[in-house]
């Protein structure tokens, strides 16, 4: 009787206590004292020289209050451009992918705000809660509502929601997918989305040959394949045909293959793999087709 | 961007992640409880090594060449997925002079999802062909292949499953002594899957399928 008692506790603890692997999206990296932007000197998620160097005076650095269902954290943020003339610019809040801090997406960055010319457009990103020097700790939830802060904070400078542009990479499809498919403060007037993945069930299916669910090893909810499907916006999709992590195939094209709103572009790169699009593309190019899509009037 | 950090690595706990259970049947009224580790090889972090599967199982010999076996994959069931496999294990033919015979295993997997009530069966079937090289030990060496049959014809999103079957070919040796026995398992699994567009970084020199290493201990009861 006692070996049966004990038989069913340990077979509730291992229930109660099972292992998930949804941290493993997650690769933040906390190992800065501060974020040195122009100065940083580590690995970069891509390079550039100093022709698309920005005016000191349009480098704004500061932190938000991030509210997740009254778990506050103080998260950091980058504004490229002229807070003043918010109310006045179009801004596009890049919402950047698992690995690092925003020092590492700092050149991506900053070539977005040389889309057009110099500063033509306002560029906001943000680390995401436990990435860089952003209090908390990552998560599916902590995505979207550090997400939304940046969103209040435009907000509260001016913006309004015909001016303002998502661009999700890789894990930040995540977020730019969901406040446009089901917004909270501002409705994004444009979906750009690079290197997106579709759902956690897509990579288990993936990595496992096998028509497995993700809820086998993950409780992410994150689905941008069902998500795009809310998406009225007109929707920007860029993807490398050589991803060697989410596959062209699997992962972009059903996002896009799933989008049914107002106006959709998609832009397969020859050759490119999951980081790798713009510098494949060409800078010049990759800010062409940037431009056109963020100029093309609805 | 996620590279480098293979989420998600525990994602093949399910195809081949056992040693094989039974390589060649017990005699009838024989008793066997086993444990299993390893699994596909991955690179973690850049360093190569196997998945942590593990399983228990428990086979009985019914008859003369007629096993039946069944085990629970504990691994699965610290994800919360109660993974279970039940087989046959029936000798095709043995050579006495010889020392070498032939095992056909066919099998049912059977997976729940304790989080989500998701539910997946797949078949399997193993064939194996053993060489018992020392007689008196009763040590052999086999080797054979086998596949899980994906039942699914529909993947996530409405896509469809191109994929109906995750095959494998096995080698392996097993020690036997009076009571214990131990296996040593290399598996190449998945030869018909691309494997350069994954989240996992797969072991394997090849573009296709991954190459795993697992270990068993095995031990008898008493008839």
């Amino acid at each position: 009787m006692m070996k049966h008692t004990w038989a069913v506790i340990i077979f509730a603890l291992l229930l109660s206590s099972c292992l998930r692997m949804d941290s493993f999206l997650y690769n933040p990296n906390t190992d800065i004292t501060e974020y040195k932007l122009d100065e940083f000197e580590g690995e970069t998620e891509i390079e550039l020289d100093n022709s698309f160097d920005l005016p000191d005076s349009t480098l704004h650095l500061f932190t938000l209050n991030s509210d997740l269902d009254g778990d506050l954290a103080e998260i950091y943020a980058v504004y490229v451009g002229d807070i003043s003339s918010i109310s006045q610019d179009t801004v596009i809040l890049y919402l950047h992918g698992n690995t690092g801090h925003l020092d590492y997406y700092w050149p991506r960055i900053k070539l977005l705000a040389n889309t057009g010319h110099k500063n033509r457009f306002g560029v906001m990103a943000i680390d995401y809660r436990g990435y860089g020097l952003s209090e908390g700790t990552p998560g599916e939830g902590a995505l979207y509502a550090d997400t939304d802060a940046a969103m209040k904070w435009l907000k509260e400078n001016g913006l309004t929601a015909d001016r303002l542009i998502t661009y999700g990479f890789s894990m930040g499809s995540a977020p730019a997918t969901e406040l446009t498919a089901n917004p909270r403060t501002l409705q994004p007037s444009k979906l750009m989305l690079e290197s997106p993945f579709a759902s956690d069930d897509v990579m288990i299916q993936d990595a496992s040959g096998l028509s497995l669910p993700g809820s086998f090893v993950s409780d992410l909810e994150i689905n941008n394949g069902d998500e795009i499907r809310k998406v009225e916006e007109p929707f920007f999709w860029i993807h490398g045909t050589d991803d060697d992590f989410l596959s062209i195939e699997t992962h972009g094209e059903v996002v896009f293959n799933n989008y049914d709103g107002s106006y959709s572009i998609a832009h397969r790169v020859q050759g490119a793999v999951h980081n790798n699009v713009p510098f494949v593309m060409g800078y010049g190019v990759y800010l062409d087709v940037v431009l056109e899509f963020l100029e093309r009037t609805p | 961007m996620f590279k480098r950090l293979s989420i998600l690595v525990f994602t093949v706990l399910l195809a081949s992640c056992n040693v094989s259970r039974v390589v060649k049947p017990l005699e009838k009224g024989e008793k066997q409880l086993s444990a299993s580790f390893g699994g596909p090889g991955i690179v973690f972090s850049g360093i190569p090594l196997p998945m942590p599967l593990s399983s228990v199982g428990y086979a009985q010999g019914i008859d003369t060449g007629l096993t039946v076996s069944a085990g629970l994959h504990t691994t699965s069931l610290l994800f919360g997925v109660a993974q279970l496999d039940a087989g046959l294990h029936i000798q095709l033919f043995e050579n006495k002079a010889q020392n070498f015979g032939m095992t056909a295993a066919p099998a049912l997997n059977l997976f729940y999802d304790f989080n989500a009530g998701n539910m997946r069966t797949y078949p399997q079937i193993d064939l194996l062909g053993w060489w018992k090289y020392l007689d008196e030990k009763q040590h052999f060496f086999y080797a054979g292949g086998g596949t899980w049959v994906e039942l699914e014809r529909e993947k996530a999103h409405e896509q469809v499953q191109n994929h109906e079957i995750m095959p494998y070919i096995t080698f392996g040796h097993q020690f036997n002594r009076e009571k214990w026995s131990f296996q040593i398992e290399a598996r190449y699994i998945g030869m018909n899957y691309r494997n350069d567009k994954l989240v996992v970084d797969y072991l394997t020199p090849f573009n296709k399928g991954t190459s795993g290493i697992y270990v068993g201990i095995n031990r008898k009861l008493v008839k």
